[in-house]
Order: C-alpha cells, then structure tokens, then sequence
C-alpha cells in the first residue's frame, strides 16, 4: 500500500479513536426525544470542532462529533470520467442499502460521496475498535473495488473489440 | 462474457421466424395459419397457410430501407432480387406482385426440400431474408457509387438510415471506403462506457497483430469528410467511429461479413453497454454482501467473546441499566481473572501440576447477583 495511504488511515484511525466517546443524551429541545445531535446542529455547546483530513485535493474525510453522535464523510478519489460513474454508481448502491450496513447514512452530505452517522447506539451494541475497524477496512475495500471494477470493464471492452475486429478477417 | 461474445455475429435468422416454419414443416397434417410477427428494427412479417392451398405456404416481408436518397418505386432493385433468388432454394419463389403493405412476398412449398437433414439450413436461409434484403442494399451502393456524386475532388457521402435517429455514412474514397457512425446515448454513463470501448477498439486496431483489421479511429468532432451535412445529424455525444474498409476487406466471401458487421455496429455497441452495466451490477452485489458479511462477522465475534467471559464468570447476563453493588463486581472481576489464568498455556509441561491447579487455583461459583433479596 502507499506510504501515503498508510498515513492517511493512520490518521483518521487515531481521530476516530479520539472521536469515538458518545454517550446517551437526550434532546434539549424535544421532552422525551433522543435525537443525534450531529445531525441537528440545534445546540453549539454540544458540538465538537469539525475535523478535515485531506490526502490530497480529491481525497479527503470530515469527521464532525457530538456528544452523543458522529458523522464521518468521505470523498473518494476519481481520476477520470469512468472512475467517476463507477464512484457513483456504486456508493449509491451502498447507500440504498443502508439498513445493512446499520451505520451507513442513506445521502451523502453535500460535497462528499459517502458518509457514516454512528451514535452512542452503536457503540454501545458494537464495540469501539471494530467500528474504527470496519470504517478504515471500508476505506480501502471502495478503493480497491473501484480500480477493479475499472480494470475489469477495459478487460470485457478489449475482449470485445478484439471479437468485433475478428469479423473483418 | 460468452453470450455477449457470441452475439458478435448478430443472427441473420429471425429466432421466431425459423421455429414457426419449422412447426409448420414438422406438421403431421395441414393446420391453417395466419401470423403477424413484429421484430426490432420495425420489421413485420406475415406467415399464411391457408386451407384453400394446402400445399403451400406464404410468407411477407416488410423492411425499412436503407435510404439512398432515390427509391425504388418498383420494389427491390435487381441486384437485391439476384441476391435473394441466390439464397433461396428450389422451394421458394418470389410471388410478383407482393401483397399489399409489404415488399416481399415469398411462395414457400416444403415438399420441394430434398431431405429432412438439409430442412433446418433451408429454413433458416428463409429466415435470414431480412439479412439479405438490407445486406445486398448496402454492397450495391458501395460497389455503384455514381460518378456524378463526386464533390471537390471527394466523393459525397452516402446516409444510410437502417434505424431512425442512428444514421450512418459510407463514404468512397480513392483505395478505400469510410463508414463513420456518430454515436448517441440517451444516459451519460453509457456515453463513458462506449467511450471506454471506442478507446480500446481504437488500441487493439492499431496493434500489429491486427494489422489486416479495417483501421479504427475514434474523435468527438466530426470527421471532414461530413462537412456540409445536416447539423442535426452531426450533433451527438458519443462522438464519431471511423472504418477505413479498404479492398481486401470486400473481395470475396469477406464482402458479406463486412457489410453485415458494419450494418450491427449500433447494436453491437448498445449490447455492450447492457452487459457492462450488468456487469457492474452484479458485481456490486457481491462486493455488498462481502462487505456486510464482515460486519455481521464482527458483531458475532463481539457476542461470541462477551458468552465466552460470561460463561467463564459464572455470572448470568446482566442488564446494564441495573447497578451492582461492590461485592458482584468483585465478583466479576474474579471471573475476569479465572478466564486468564484458563487460558494460560504453560510451556513447560510440569507432571501433576494440572492437578494441583484444578484443585487449587480454581474460584468456586459463587451465587448469581441478579437473585433478589429483600432490603430490609
């Protein structure tokens, strides 16, 4: 793996690590309500300062905490167009299916291409380490799958171009 | 991979045409029929086996043109008829005039067809009418370009129109001929794929070990040879694909594969997309159900080693919301203790010392904090 892969999950591992002490809290505003109130926003004191990791322009993770929720968004890197649908087309298919994965976000937040709600919830059915686990592993299973997945539509477009050329001979 | 493979060749039978005249062969007795089948392409066909002529059988054929500019108004041109008196056997003869509504009408009689073996190759020459009706259109006009169509030292290019909105132009060339199709694709996630395609068709053609291909090129403006024509059918989004058929791609037997590839090029690259779409379909399913599987492992793991520190305890399954007091804590933290010094493998295997271990290292069970007692 790239030294600077490397880097960059060690990184978002260790702020996680951080990030990750969620505890129950009900809503302020709402009796008898338990909202996350990363998603809401409603109530300053109860958020943490925003943190930005960027690998470089294209890539980048925002990690925003509460007290009782965090939110992690990702930006994947596209290098070209094809890269760009396969992107897209699979991190919308994962977000259809959000219900499985039980912390994945069902829309991305604007201007990233997937993103993560744990709260105090989660942590307390799963434990801490196999969260950050699964997010980091996550990270680099997308990367991976959409190299092959790009890898593998030049193959079939080879393939078939060579049995398209075949008929002239 | 295979099917899309094997759809290179694009069938010149019609599937549904062959297997009703195959049952229509295979009858025992006589059996009145009237069909009207519809294909892609808006190609009709009408099959009749009428009781009044048992021993006959009749078979319509309606086709879009490959427009020329100039129609026939007397029907097919007579090279397309040469063409087709060819492939059609003894059993066939073409009924002048065709009925009404369609071009072609064919007179079938199956008791002509020597032998059962050669019934399936007659039948699906039959079948393969349509194939040769637009095959034999396109060799005429790329072996009879008018000498009058030359423009500016460049013959004129030639719209061949096989499907509404997918034109395409052959243009003849001195030493060769173009074909140029422009492309268009309805999503923008198609127009990357095909383009994807158009850039490998583009790296394979110009390999040495496909030399004798026709010479593939692939831009997103169009071609000079295309000046002049209609803006609306030089607007696209998938760019422009050029052949360069050169002679040896013509003589002979090769005419026919040429033409017939050239003609399914649209199709041929539509194919591809749905299958590369499919394709990435299935494969994000199995990467999700991976990927969900590891988690769902996780949270098993998770439940596997709180039983497994539970049960070595010898506490039952507490409920968080209820606080203990000091003495089961203890307790727990005992249980914790036990669970390490069990899972302590010695090294150095000491004779008796598993004895005196179970005998004495061991914690006995104490009661279950969850049993309720009376605060008095």
């Amino acid at each position: 793996m790239a030294s600077t892969l490397r880097l960059y999950l060690t990184c978002i591992r260790n702020t996680l690590e951080a990030a990750l002490c969620l505890q129950n809290f009900p809503c302020q505003e709402v009796e008898r309500h338990n909202k996350p109130e990363v998603e809401l926003k409603t109530s300053p004191e109860l958020l943490l300062n925003p943190i930005l990791i960027c690998r470089n322009e294209s890539e980048k993770c925002l990690i925003e905490t509460s007290i009782n929720s965090l939110r992690i968004s990702l930006k994947v890197k596209q290098a070209d167009e094809l890269e760009n649908i396969l992107t897209k087309k699979f991190l919308r298919f994962l977000s259809m299916r959000a219900e499985a994965f039980q912390v994945l976000r069902r829309k991305p937040i604007q201007g990233y291409d997937i993103s993560f709600l744990i709260t105090n919830y989660h942590c307390e059915e799963m434990q801490k380490q196999k969260l950050i686990d699964f997010i980091v592993q996550f990270m680099e299973d997308i990367d991976k799958e959409i190299s092959e997945l790009k890898m593998s539509v030049n193959t079939r477009g080879r393939l078939v171009a060579t049995e398209f050329l075949k008929q002239f001979i | 991979m295979r099917r899309e493979l094997s759809m290179a060749c694009f069938e010149r039978a019609s599937p549904a045409l062959k297997e009703i005249l195959l049952k229509l062969y295979r009858a025992e007795k006589h059996v009145e029929v009237d069909h009207h089948l519809y294909e892609f392409g808006s190609v009709e066909y009408h099959i009749q086996s009428p009781a009044a002529d048992p021993n006959h059988n009749y078979l319509s054929i309606s086709t879009p043109l490959l427009s020329h500019g100039v129609l026939h108004s007397y029907g097919f041109s007579p090279y397309t008829i040469r063409m087709l008196k060819e492939v059609c056997s003894d059993a066939v003869e073409i009924v002048e005039p065709p009925r009404e509504g369609y071009q072609l009408t064919l007179k079938l009689d199956f008791s002509k067809i020597p032998s059962e073996k050669e019934s399936e190759k007659v039948i699906r020459q039959i079948s393969s009418v349509q194939a040769v009706i637009l095959s034999s259109q396109l060799k005429e006009m790329l072996e009879n370009v008018n000498s009058q169509d030359v423009s500016q030292g460049m013959y004129k290019p030639i719209k061949l129109v096989y499907h509404p909105r997918e034109p395409f132009y052959v243009i003849k060339q001195q030493q060769k001929i173009t074909a140029v199709f422009p492309m268009r694709f309805k999503e923008p996630s198609d127009v990357i794929i095909a383009t994807a395609f158009f850039q490998e068709l583009m790296d394979v053609g110009s390999s040495e070990k496909w030399s004798k291909a026709p010479p593939c090129t692939w831009s997103p403006i169009p071609p000079p040879e295309l000046r002049g024509e209609p803006l609306e059918d030089l607007s696209t989004n998938g760019g422009f694909v050029s052949f360069d058929i050169s002679s040896r791609h013509v003589e002979g037997k090769k005419l026919d594969k040429t033409v017939w590839s050239l003609l399914n090029f649209y199709a041929y690259v539509k194919n591809h997309i749905k299958c590369t779409r499919g394709f990435i379909q299935r494969r994000m399913q199995k990467r999700l159900e991976n990927l969900v599987e590891v988690l769902h492992k996780e949270n098993q793991e998770e439940e596997g080693d709180v039983k497994k520190v539970k049960e070595n305890a010898g506490c039952r399954y507490v409920r968080k919301l209820v606080r203990f007091p000091k003495s089961a804590m203890l307790k727990q933290r005992c249980g914790e203790f036990s669970k390490r010094m069990k899972r302590i493998r010695f090294r150095i295997k000491i004779h008796g010392f598993g004895r005196f271990r179970r005998r004495w290292l061991t914690i006995p069970k104490l009661s279950s904090p969850m049993r309720y007692t009376k605060i008095d």
